[in-house]
């Protein structure tokens, strides 16, 4: 009975967590900040007031407290290093004109205002505005687009509040109703999401760095979207797709994610999705697909994860081609008792069957999961049992004797030899400079053996 | 004083035994084996923190260590039935003997073991920095760990194995190293497999904190890799367990049940045993 109470707290947990992951990301539309407070505005603001439209407003080096409003398309830029210090009762600089530049800020936005007012150190209603080499700290928001399309982001360093729940922080960069975007080069780290895009299409991500967040990149309701060569880095997803269509992604790094319920990327509710050349290396769970349709996977490298795939049975006509399965605990993990997803071509460091033929691929299918994954998919506790010898022991004695019901995923064309990926990029290591401490104690801890050794062979020895 | 007497003249000796010597290397190319591993895995795409590199290693240590420890300690415990009429005929007390003699295999073996983690550490930390010094530590002693647990049991099936009984003694420690490196588990596998899901995770759970082999694999990698380590199934341990406090009490009661339960028995028949 205890046992039940248990198992039904702990589902219903998942399933609460489950929901969390798609509300607390859904904005509030608050009411939009209007023209700050005089004792507000930055001593700059007179200038911007006095701006012929279409004009450029250089501002010479130097710190200067208080919140910019651009109401008409000009462009700012920074000669040196100019400092805005926000006043710390909303956005920073609040663009409410279309074909606003910024140029070359830093901005601190002092922890002010509120996420339900959507503060932000760059807040932009106006569209075709560009916001180039910019540095946002301290604020709950770092760039804001909301109906802002066609605007345009790049080489931006945003930095979020150190030591905020991510439940108290806004993302780095918010887009909501703002098509076809570009932003590009940004880096991107301790905030919520990186990028959070809602109900914006047509939008181009592409070589940005996100790490120490939540999410990388997380799509709401964002059709036709196209995302590459970016890097997305310890979270608790490197990239959280939902609700959205026709998303293409390439060349990107999905890594190092290793929370226990961390995922490299996350489909949940997507359609017709693309993904190819990505590398996702180093997480609990590379790849986590629910409720979609129609997706292909075409020469990603899945790396060094817990379980490569997570599966579920709401999923229907995935496709994974010409992959690369390297040093995996699992390749598949199957929530449910069914899947029509197709494993084609693939290629897996856990697959020994020869390819005598010599066509480039195993002579024999590659069955994906043992039944001991399988029931790793059933029931909690067996995950305390993976690697252990064991669940070897049942995984062999199921190839020998398949005697027992199979949830047959195969994979009939299993390439011999890893294939060469030339466009999957490969992850900078982690490498720290050597450890002193390190390897003091090692050297210790052998010479103590050494020693030991040593002195237990003198005549006598005073071992 | 005799205790320190056995314990050095069991040390000495252990640290001549060829088969010490050879675990000792075997152990250090193994360890380095797998921490080089780490850095090179994933086909060039890689990256291995020392976390994942420890984890590796506690899977070396839970399978090696057990099976050198009983290996090792049944050879020297249990003794030619001249060698065993000498010894005893000494005016120390059986026990006495015994524990000696099982704190200076420990020490031979632990030496052998620093050997091997020493040369895996250095290969490591010639490339990394110094975050992963905690999970060494603690592989390094659960090392130790798994010797004392299981020289105590050697001690126990080699109580009264003197003579031609060794060979059996011999045969149950590999026995006993089987079952508890797969026959418990698989047999809770299949016992799961019966069961209705929340009974299921119970009886694995307890089989995993249980067995020696199970409770040392599942602290240690826990310790390593934090709740990380089996994703929902170490919340699912810890939520049975009344957290982490209870986990550890649990583990720790077990390992040391398993460490003086046997020695005791051991001393207990050795004083018993018609030599």
């Amino acid at each position: 009975m205890r046992t039940g109470a248990i198992a039904v707290a702990l589902l219903l947990g998942l399933g609460v967590c489950a929901r969390a992951q798609v509300d607390d990301g859904a904005v509030t539309v608050g009411q939009l900040e209007g023209r700050p407070a005089p004792s507000d505005l930055s001593p700059l603001q007179a200038r911007l007031d006095q701006a012929l439209p279409g004009s450029t407003v250089v501002i010479p080096a130097g710190t200067y407290r208080g919140d910019l409003f651009l109401d008409r398309p000009i462009t700012l830029r920074a000669r040196g290093e100019v400092t805005l210090i926000g006043s710390g009762h909303g956005s920073v600089v609040r663009v409410r004109a279309a074909g606003v530049t910024l140029e070359g800020f830093t901005i601190d936005g002092m922890r002010g205002g509120d996420l339900g007012r959507d503060s932000s150190g760059i807040h932009v209603t106006g569209s075709d505005a560009r916001i180039a080499r910019c540095r946002i700290r301290n604020s709950l928001f770092g760039i804001y687009l909301r109906e802002s399309s066609g605007t345009v982001v790049e080489d931006s360093e945003i930095v979020g509040i150190p030591g905020l729940d991510p439940g108290e922080k806004g993302s780095g960069i918010h887009l909501w109703n703002s098509r076809g975007f570009r932003l590009e080069r940004n880096l991107i780290r301790d905030v919520r999401d990186g990028f959070y895009v809602q109900s914006s299409e047509g939008g181009t991500i592409r070589g940005n760095r996100v790490s120490d967040i939540r999410y990388g990149l997380h799509y709401m309701f964002s059709d036709d979207n196209l995302f590459e060569d970016n890097v997305f880095e310890n979270g608790a997803a490197g990239a959280a797709l939902m609700y959205s269509k026709r998303i293409v992604f390439r060349r990107n790094q999905f890594i190092r994610n290793r929370g226990f319920a961390s995922v490299g990327l996350l489909l949940k509710v997507c359609d017709n999705v693309l993904a190819e050349d990505n590398l996702v290396a180093d997480n609990a769970r590379g790849l986590f697909v629910e409720g979609s349709e129609k997706n292909t996977f075409r020469r990603n490298v899945i790396a060094g994860s817990d379980v490569a795939v997570v599966l579920y049975d709401s999923v229907s006509g995935q496709r994974f081609e010409s992959n690369s399965f390297v040093s995996n605990r699992t390749p598949l993990l199957l929530v449910g008792t069914r899947t029509d997803t197709v494993f084609r071509g693939n290629y897996y460091t856990s697959n020994l069957e020869p390819d005598l033929d010599g066509d480039g691929a195993s002579d024999r299918a590659f069955t994906l999961g043992s039944v001991f994954d399988h029931f790793r998919g059933n029931v909690i506790a067996a995950d305390l049992l993976v690697d252990t010898p064991a669940a070897e022991a049942l995984g062999l004695a199921e190839r020998t004797f398949p005697v027992l019901r199979k949830i047959a995923v195969a994979d009939d064309r299993p390439l011999a030899k890893a294939p060469e990926l030339t466009a999957v990029p490969v992850a900078a290591r982690v490498r720290g400079a050597a450890s002193l401490v390190g390897i003091v104690v090692s050297a210790g801890l052998m010479l103590l053996g050494l020693a030991g050794f040593h002195l237990g062979q003198r005549p006598g020895g005073a071992a | 004083m005799n205790l320190r007497l056995f314990a050095a003249e069991e040390l000495k000796i252990a640290l001549r035994s060829r088969w010490t010597q050879i675990f000792a290397v075997v152990f250090a190319i193994l360890a380095s084996g797998v921490a080089a591993a780490g850095y090179v895995i994933s086909g060039g795409h890689g990256v291995q923190d020392f976390a994942r590199t420890s984890a590796s290693l506690v899977h070396l240590v839970v399978l090696i260590v057990p099976l050198v420890s009983l290996m090792l300690g049944v050879l020297s415990l249990s003794l030619e039935r001249g060698a065993a009429e000498v010894v005893f005929a000494l005016p120390v007390s059986r026990r006495t003997i015994l524990l000696g003699r099982l704190l200076g295999l420990f020490a031979a073996l632990a030496l052998a073991q620093s050997f091997g983690f020493g040369l895996a550490g250095l290969l490591v930390y010639s490339q990394s920095g110094p975050e992963g010094i905690g999970d060494f530590v603690i592989v390094l002693g659960a090392s130790f760990v798994a010797t004392a647990v299981f020289l105590a049991l050697a001690a126990f099936l080699s109580a009264d194995a003197f003579g031609r009984r060794r060979t059996r003694a011999l045969a149950l420690a590999l026995v006993a190293w089987v079952v508890g490196e797969v026959f418990i588990d698989l047999a809770a596998l299949g016992l799961a497999t019966l069961l209705p899901s929340g009974a299921a995770s119970r009886v694995l759970i307890l089989a995993s904190l249980l067995n020696p082999i199970g409770a040392l694999r599942t602290g240690a990698l826990l310790l390593v890799e934090g709740t990380g380590a089996f994703g929902a199934a170490s919340l699912a341990l810890l939520r049975f367990t009344h957290g982490p406090a209870g986990a550890t009490t649990l583990i720790a009661c077990s390992l040391l049940a398993w460490t003086l339960v046997p020695a005791f028995w051991a001393g207990r028949r050795l004083e018993r045993t018609d030599i």
